[in-house]
């Protein structure tokens, strides 16, 4: 073909997608597809619902604007026992599985004889239904048939009414989650920690760096990244914590241990009030996305900072 | 300043050994280059001594102090890694004070030792930076700043060139040579590029297999490596081998192949004659050949045919066929215009001329 034959001033029209573009699209489809009926949906029935008089006595879903939030926010309950119960819960659930995820991780990267089996036993919680864990560890603490209060009396100690008290009941939740929760954060660890490159380690050594030094200005610092998607992805989920204290405690005694998700359930499921337990969820949903924007902004910058 | 000894050492990991019987002493001040190709047990061989590997036989001692159970931070030694292994998250400043803050010295005593350190690096403009923000070059530079701050005994370098592209490289080797002027610290430099070995050892060792196939000064290895590998390993294009037939009588050899036969007189005779109806193999390098036309009396001349010419613009290699074996010839004037298939006339200096056993690969001698 001579270059004459050819239009260079009027190159065909690109089309809107290309048959990469249309390729992509129909693989995604399915997945896109159930995300928006079984997620996207639920999620507008349910924002839909909190807006209206929602509940079985009432058929006629009747518009009501913001009167559910408002119920919910000026509730003392939820702004003084459930908000703070959530976030300390949080906190506290995912800074001790952290911390102690971090040491198992430490040990099990070390070479000693047994590891392997160190290691599976170590991540046994993690292969525990959370149900079946938290059933078990409230028998563990039941006042009366408890092993616990069993060895405190064996030892001269007063047995406690664990369940029966807000901060032991409270306590007796974070032990399950984080004896739950620690393992994953170990296994993730121990797989950042592995694929740390070992010449800084070696650097280090020779650089006359003791044990302290290098955990505090090696390892830690070049864990970072890993820690800080570890925290965002655990911060939220234990923010949404609803079987183990809903298994441990039922939110009791007197609604004092309940989260979010148990103060949603309850107002949806056992009032039988859809559009306040919608309405509650709705401004759980609102707070996790401001405080994990906030959490991995912040932690972002942590992690930054040791690239 | 120390003296490095290194007396029967060997690494096994289990039934594998890496490397055996390591005999070697390095003088004070000396810089020694470890050379050999990849996992001839250099690398090894090195960490040992740094402490980074343990000694699985002998004895290693570092300025007259046996260091097989010392751990790294007590030899007084500091080592350049091939990927410089620098802290990611700290400052080159901080980088270099590392070392200096883990043995607790006084912060003044600190900035003193990294002043002196940047201005012999030239990386002062550096100090508040990250690593990931210099090139491959100021990284190195840092490395080697790292070790000069601790002002150790020995200094290791294990491949520190490796990861520099090749004009970067030439450079940096130019600055090591410089730096080593200035401050003349017992060194050894691992590496697997002959050209780095040739230019900074005042010794080099030639390794293979784990084991070592010798110790000499970069001429010595040039002009009388010990066995075949040696000779194919240093230089550059490599040595050209022919296996040769040894033919004598009382005056003289012959040795022979298919398309050549030289005879020698004298010493070179009296090493072949004991070989006399055997194979050896026959070495020469490309700069060694010379071209038709060399007045030189006293040459061995072989006929080839030329096959292929390589123009590199300061000279020519050529590659010329003698029987069924390819002979490269190097240092041929570039101007030179030869026609494939030329029928050329090569001659050799016998000094110039080393004989191999066919079998162990040892040099033949008298």
């Amino acid at each position: 073909m001579t270059l004459s034959a050819i239009d260079l001033d009027h190159p065909p029209k690109r089309r809107l997608f290309g048959e990469r573009q249309r390729f992509m699209l129909l693989l995604i489809a399915p997945a896109a597809a159930a995300l928006a009926f079984f997620q996207i949906l639920p999620i507008m029935t349910g924002a839909n619902a909190s807006f209206r008089d929602w509940s079985l006595h009432d058929p006629q879903m009747t518009w009501v604007g913001f009167k559910h939030y408002v119920y919910v926010l000026t509730d003392a309950g939820f702004v003084w026992t459930v908000m703070p119960n959530t976030i300390f819960f949080m906190v506290i659930s995912v800074a001790c599985s952290l911390v102690f995820g971090l040491a198992l991780a430490l040990l099990l990267n070390r070479n000693f004889p047994g590891r392997a089996v160190v290691q599976t036993i170590l991540l046994l919680p993690l292969m525990v239904a959370p149900v079946v864990a938290a059933i078990m560890i409230r028998w563990m603490f039941n006042d009366q048939f408890g092993i616990v209060n069993v060895v405190l009396e064996l030892v001269g100690l007063p047995g406690q009414p664990w369940l029966a008290q807000r901060w032991t009941a409270f306590s007796v939740i974070l032990f399950a989650d984080i004896w739950l929760w620690t393992p994953w954060f170990a296994l993730l660890l121990l797989a950042g920690l592995q694929s740390l490159p070992r010449e800084p380690f070696e650097a280090a050594a020779i650089d006359g760096a003791s044990h302290w030094r290098v955990f505090r200005y090696l390892t830690v610092p070049m864990l970072r990244p890993v820690m800080v998607v570890c925290i965002v992805i655990r911060a939220i989920d234990a923010f949404r914590t609803f079987d183990i204290v809903w298994t441990i405690s039922q939110g009791g005694p007197a609604r004092s241990t309940e989260l979010f998700s148990i103060y949603a359930y309850i107002e949806a499921f056992q009032a039988m009030n859809f559009a306040r337990g919608s309405a509650a969820a709705m401004i759980g949903a609102a707070v996790i996305v401001v405080l994990a924007m906030i959490i991995f902004r912040v932690l972002n910058r942590w992690a930054e900072v040791s690239k | 300043m120390a003296e490095v000894i290194l007396k029967n050492v060997g690494k096994s990991y289990g039934t594998v050994v890496a490397v055996r019987d390591v005999n070697l002493t390095i003088a004070d001040e000396e810089f020694v280059v470890l050379v050999g190709p990849s996992g001839c047990g250099k690398s090894t061989t090195l960490r040992m001594v740094a402490g980074l590997e343990e000694i699985t036989a002998g004895v290693i001692a570092i300025g007259g102090k046996v260091v097989n159970e010392l751990p790294p931070k007590d030899r007084d030694i500091a080592m350049v890694f091939q990927n410089y292994a620098l802290y990611q998250h700290m400052t080159v400043r901080d980088n270099l004070a590392f070392g200096l803050r883990n043995r607790k010295v006084p912060e003044a005593e600190i900035d003193k030792q990294i002043a002196y350190a940047v201005k012999m690096l030239g990386i002062e403009p550096l100090l508040e930076r990250r690593p990931r923000q210099l090139s491959g070059g100021q990284q190195q530079r840092v490395a080697l700043g790292r070790c000069l701050v601790r002002n150790p005994k020995v200094f290791l370098f294990d491949e520190p060139l490796s990861n520099l592209d090749a004009q970067l490289r030439s450079q940096m080797r130019l600055e090591l040579k410089e730096l080593r002027k200035r401050v003349p610290t017992t060194s050894i430099y691992v590496t697997h590029d002959q050209v780095e070995a040739m230019t900074l050892g005042d010794r080099i060792v030639v390794m293979k297999d784990g084991l070592v196939q010798q110790v000499g000064s970069p001429l010595d290895l040039y002009r009388r490596p010990a066995n075949r590998f040696v000779a194919g390993f240093i230089g550059s294009p490599a040595m050209n081998f022919i296996d040769v037939k040894v033919d004598a009588t009382d005056t003289q050899a012959t040795v022979a192949a298919d398309g050549l036969s030289l005879s020698f007189t004298g010493q070179k005779a009296a090493t072949l004659r004991a070989h006399a109806g055997k194979t050896v193999v026959m070495g020469v390098r490309p700069q060694h050949l010379l071209l038709d036309g060399a007045d030189a009396s006293g040459l061995v001349r072989f006929a080839a045919r030329l096959s292929t010419s390589e123009q590199l613009g300061d000279q020519q290699l050529l590659d010329l066929r003698v029987g069924g074996t390819v002979v490269r010839v190097s240092g041929i004037d570039p101007s030179l215009t030869l026609a494939e298939g030329t029928e050329l006339k090569l001659g050799a200096v016998p000094d110039n001329v080393h004989f191999f056993d066919a079998e162990g690969g040892q040099v033949l001698t008298t």
